[in-house]
């Protein structure tokens, strides 16, 4: 086969009309710049004549008419340069800043992954949040890979407005680490660090809130309009991770941060991963914590997607209903057990090929599930307060079947958010002491307003003796 | 335009002027040729080392460029600080971790222990002998004190880097184009795509480190270009290269780039053919020292 750009005949005779076409053109447009340039001569001519005749200074001067369109010249030119290339503002790297740049104010929580805390950030007085890495070369294996693929997927997703920003990495000083080694040195294999001792931490954007303590400080649930914004935004966040190829692997409300102006950013990407399509074959189980664990993950599924995050937001949307976590399962078994109770048994007909998964062999399905199908899901009585339209997205998210969960830009577009109460205007949002902060409930120490009725009463039988005791002596 | 996102995965990071301009090796007093062979040499040693370890090109290619950041700038390392050989094993280390084909710090370390005793000569011993005939094992204690290091140099890696490992690369990009110029409606669709693949791998190999200075859509037009050039491949008349954002001018600077690096590979295996390039710390001070010496005599 001929490559599609060879010359053949009939380029060539277009080549020649085109040729033809262009000379054409070109005579055309000379011509147009001779009659142009004759007129413009008459024109001078003319002008000349009247300067000769009134002598009048306005018509001695210049000619001040702006141009309009840009002359020939310029037109040539920017034919050949004017095409608009993409370009991209080209980024770089640079070493690791110092910790030193920041100042530790409070610690806010400690995880398997390492401490939080706030800092102030000493150049710019700006509030963050500090990640210090629980380092341990020998039992990671050098860096932990967890660490490497935080820091990849908050690059990736940098810029999205919920989820949170990753302002830079920073390392502790080399003199601590010369003061470490030494150390080290003398007590056998230095403790912790980066394969050579040095502390890694995560400067990101700091929150008041997390969920999960904000929940638990609440008196009273969000309202339906606050629940919809919330997970609004927290759906956009995975929708746009998705979307990246990231799966987030540990939603769950403590890793959902929220500001004091009502706006959600997702953290703690410690689980996270890149994946392709088909996805990588051999992901662990071990992801997600266990209350918002989905059900092919308790059954041992080796190959999952994104659906795994869709149901963490089922169990998120229903926890931010019962201001408590829906499934809140002791072990494995019991999870399964409480999801089962939840969702209903799962059978050939709602969830094909569930039997094949590895951990379902053990599974001893109660009887009755294929005859009167009396175990359906309960998420209706459960939910009692939820319009139905809410009812079918949390139970389509809480599906068993992975299949049959929506994704994440099928719930944004759900009929739940158009329906009234529609989502609360974040700017709306009311504010709350934050406990990452140091902030306590204001007391109102000064007194009531006196009471109708009483202060009648103590009218005129004050006794005002005791105003100066004390300060008599003076 | 719509600008790109910052981290949009066809976009890479790029050295800066500053970073180019010097080096932490040349401030520490190496000379520039000496550590643009040095700089070859651990490219090579990692190409050979991802191939013996069945690694994706890949994540072959990310170590190098990895391994290319972390020599740069003054603020980067320094090839007297830090045993060249060892960045290229960490480098391969890192980058492979996070992808679906990490590797035991055993497995690389023995393959780069290996390699190392072919002094440089992978490619005539890989093909003449095949495989080794010795089994390789490190002692224990030896492997010890080498994942101590690896380890080490990691982090040092990471850290010199700014944590930014993220590395774009224009193999897949080029398929695309070349099926946006229909270069497979012709026959020598598949001998275009090999050699444009081909020049995509040397330019790894570059002296001026073309990876850290372009972007991968123009490393992928030009070496379409280039390989089009070579193979007879017709493409259209028109500005094609400008539909993948490259201008003229840096499509020219980069095919000149990629036509001169089989002539410095020539004079890279000349200059070498009798001597081992110095992949330690103690050897590159004694390759300069030697120079000094020689010097000296003149």
């Amino acid at each position: 086969m001929p490559s599609r750009w060879a010359e053949t005949a009939e380029d060539a005779a277009e080549y020649a009309k085109r040729k033809a076409e262009k000379e054409e053109k070109k005579r055309v447009k000379a011509e147009k710049q001779q009659q142009q340039q004759r007129q413009a001569e008459e024109e001078e001519a003319q002008r000349a004549q009247a300067r000769i005749h009134n002598n009048d200074e306005d018509a001695a001067r210049p000619n001040k008419r702006r141009r309009l369109s840009p002359t020939q010249e310029e037109q040539n030119n920017e034919d050949s340069t004017g095409r608009p290339l993409l370009r991209s503002t080209p980024r770089t790297w640079q070493p690791c800043r110092s910790i030193y740049h920041f100042d530790l104010l409070n610690h806010i929580e400690e995880g398997s992954y390492g401490f939080v805390s706030r800092a102030r950030e000493n150049a710019t007085g700006n509030i963050v949040a500090i990640k210090k890495l629980k380092l341990d070369a020998i039992r990671d294996a050098g860096f932990p890979v967890t660490a490497l693929r935080e820091i990849q997927c908050l690059r990736a997703a940098a810029g999205h407005r919920h989820v949170v920003g990753l302002r830079e990495v920073v390392c502790s000083d080399s003199d601590s680490t010369d003061r470490d080694r030494d150390r080290g040195s003398g007590g056998g294999k230095g403790s912790g660090g980066g394969g050579d001792g040095r502390d890694v931490y995560l400067v990101m954007d700091f929150l008041e809130h997390d969920l999960k303590t904000l929940q638990e400080e609440m008196v009273a649930p969000f309202s339906p309009s606050e629940i919809k914004a919330l997970l609004l935004q927290l759906t956009s966040a995975v929708d746009f991770l998705h979307d990246n190829w990231i799966l987030h692997r540990d939603l769950k409300t403590s890793n959902i941060l929220l500001n004091n102006r009502g706006e959600i950013k997702l953290a703690d990407f410690g689980m996270a991963r890149f994946v392709g399509d088909p996805a990588p074959a051999n992901l662990t189980q071990m992801v997600v914590t266990l209350w918002y664990r989905a059900p092919e993950l308790l059954l041992g599924a080796k190959e999952y997607g994104a659906c795994i995050d869709v149901w963490s937001l089922g169990c998120i949307f229903g926890e931010l209903l019962l201001k408590r976590p829906v499934l809140q399962g002791q072990n494995e078994v019991d999870q399964l057990g409480l999801i089962f109770d939840l969702c209903g048994l799962p059978s050939e007909e709602n969830w094909p090929g569930f039997k094949r998964l590895p951990n379902a062999r053990t599974l001893r399905l109660p009887p009755s599930s294929s005859g009167k199908g009396a175990h359906g899901p309960t998420i209706r009585s459960r939910f009692p307060a939820l319009t139905p339209t809410g009812t079918s997205l949390l139970t389509s998210c809480l599906s068993l079947n992975p299949a049959s969960r929506p994704t994440a830009k099928e719930i944004l577009d759900h009929a739940y958010f158009r329906e009234s109460p529609r989502p609360k205007p974040t700017a709306l949002f009311p504010t709350f002491p934050s406990k990452a902060g140091q902030e306590k409930r204001r007391r109102y120490a000064s007194p009531n307003a006196p009471i109708r009725g009483e202060a009648v009463e103590g009218t005129g039988e004050v006794d005002f003796s005791s105003v100066f005791e004390g300060k008599g002596e003076v | 335009m719509a600008p790109i996102r910052d981290h949009s995965h066809l976009v890479n990071s790029l050295a800066t002027s500053t970073h180019l301009e010097t080096s932490a090796s040349q401030l520490d007093s190496v000379p520039r040729h000496l550590e643009d062979s040095i700089r070859y040499e651990t490219s090579r040693l990692s190409q050979a080392a991802g191939i013996l370890l069945s690694l994706p090109q890949e994540i072959i290619a990310q170590s190098i460029i990895v391994m290319q950041r972390f020599w740069v700038g003054p603020e980067g390392g320094s090839m007297l600080e830090y045993d060249p050989q060892d960045v290229a094993s960490a480098a391969m280390y890192l980058c492979a971790k996070p992808s679906g084909f990490s590797l035991s710090p055993r497995s690389i370390l023995t393959t780069f222990e290996c390699l190392r005793s072919l002094n440089c000569k992978y490619d005539e011993s890989l093909i003449e002998k095949g495989p080794f005939e010795t089994e390789w094992r490190l002692s224990d204690g030896e492997y010890e004190t080498r994942r101590e290091q690896l380890y080490k140099v990691e982090a040092q890696i990471l850290r010199t880097l700014g944590f930014q490992t993220h590395v774009a690369l224009p193999y897949t990009l080029s398929m695309n184009y070349l099926q946006t110029l229909e270069a497979f409606h012709d026959d020598k669709g598949p001998v275009l795509a090999r050699r444009v693949f081909a020049h995509l791998n040397s330019a790894l190999l570059s002296p001026q480190l073309l990876y850290l200075t372009h972007q991968p859509c123009a490393l992928a037009t030009a070496s379409i270009y280039l390989a089009a050039r070579e193979v007879g491949a017709l493409l259209p008349e028109a500005e094609w290269w400008e539909v993948f954002d490259v201008e003229r001018e840096e499509l020219g600077f980069l095919v000149v780039a990629l036509r001169s690096m089989e002539a410095f590979a020539v004079q890279e295996k000349r200059q070498w053919e009798s001597r081992v390039v110095p992949l330690t710390i103690h050897d590159v001070r004694g390759e300069i020292e030697r120079e000094r010496m020689l010097e000296a005599d003149e």
